[in-house]
């Protein structure tokens, strides 16, 4: 089963990647590090970001990891840069 | 011992006012939002741009950020705020986005509370906790037009550099 995901870039992964979104077939049933390792697969230059980079899923913080994701159409994923907000 | 005793006039409800804008923030409008006839204090913090960081001379900072998402996370710091400290009265976060000039205000929090104990505090609270978790970024552009993606020290995924 697959979801088409909207995928956000900001910041340093927006600038990286050359795109602020895009609409990306993903897996329904997957992890936060197979997530991060497909999208790597589409932008290797996102490699730059290892190891400071999370994900946000349905506006929530994910880390890299074993952790278990379910995916739906229409629901947004972002990459989520080491935050400089204040 | 309620702050209903205090009062005099009707009891106003307590709010939270989360903006983010282009604009130049107006001090001014943000200490309104936050000023209660119930208070005795309106804490105010200001963040405001530097001209220098490392030696080199920064000419802009740029910033954006994830809108709707600053919005549920700043939510969520704001009722941590009242959970902590139930006194408080008004929280007014305001944010500014995209280019902002060098010693203007980035961000401005204001919090108003009976006593100022409690809106010192939480004031503090409230701008270590939105840099720590507001999906906001800032870019600074230095004189060499080289530019820089800055990191807060209080997110838990920044680098080490």
């Amino acid at each position: 089963m697959t979801a088409r995901v909207t995928v956000l870039y900001f910041a340093k992964s927006a600038e990286l990647t050359g795109h602020r979104s895009e609409v990306v077939p993903l897996p329904a049933a997957t992890s936060s590090g197979q997530l991060w390792a497909l999208l790597l697969e589409l932008h290797p230059s996102l490699a730059a970001l290892q190891d400071q980079v999370v994900l946000a899923v349905r506006q929530q913080y994910v880390a890299l990891g074993d952790q278990a994701l379910l995916l739906a159409d229409g629901d947004e994923v972002a990459v989520v840069p080491p935050l400089s907000g204040g | 011992m309620s702050s209903r005793e205090e009062v005099g006039g009707a009891m106003e409800p307590s709010r939270d006012l989360i903006g983010l804008s282009p604009e130049p923030l107006s001090i001014e409008r943000v200490y309104s939002s936050a000023v209660s006839p119930s208070c005795g204090a309106v804490a105010l913090f200001i963040g405001t741009t530097r001209e220098h960081f490392e030696g080199r001379r920064v000419i802009r900072l740029e910033y954006e950020a994830y809108e709707p998402m600053v919005q549920s996370e700043l939510s969520a710091v704001c009722r941590d705020i009242r959970a902590r400290w139930p006194m408080v009265k008004h929280i007014c976060i305001q944010h500014r986005l995209g280019l902002v000039p060098v010693a203007e205000a980035s961000v401005a929090i204001a919090i108003s509370s009976p006593h100022r104990c409690e809106a010192q505090e939480a004031v503090g609270y409230c701008i270590n906790a939105l840099k720590a978790s507001a999906p906001i970024w800032k870019k600074e552009v230095y004189e060499s037009e080289e530019s820089k993606w800055k990191e807060n020290p209080e997110c838990g995924w920044s680098g080490n550099s």
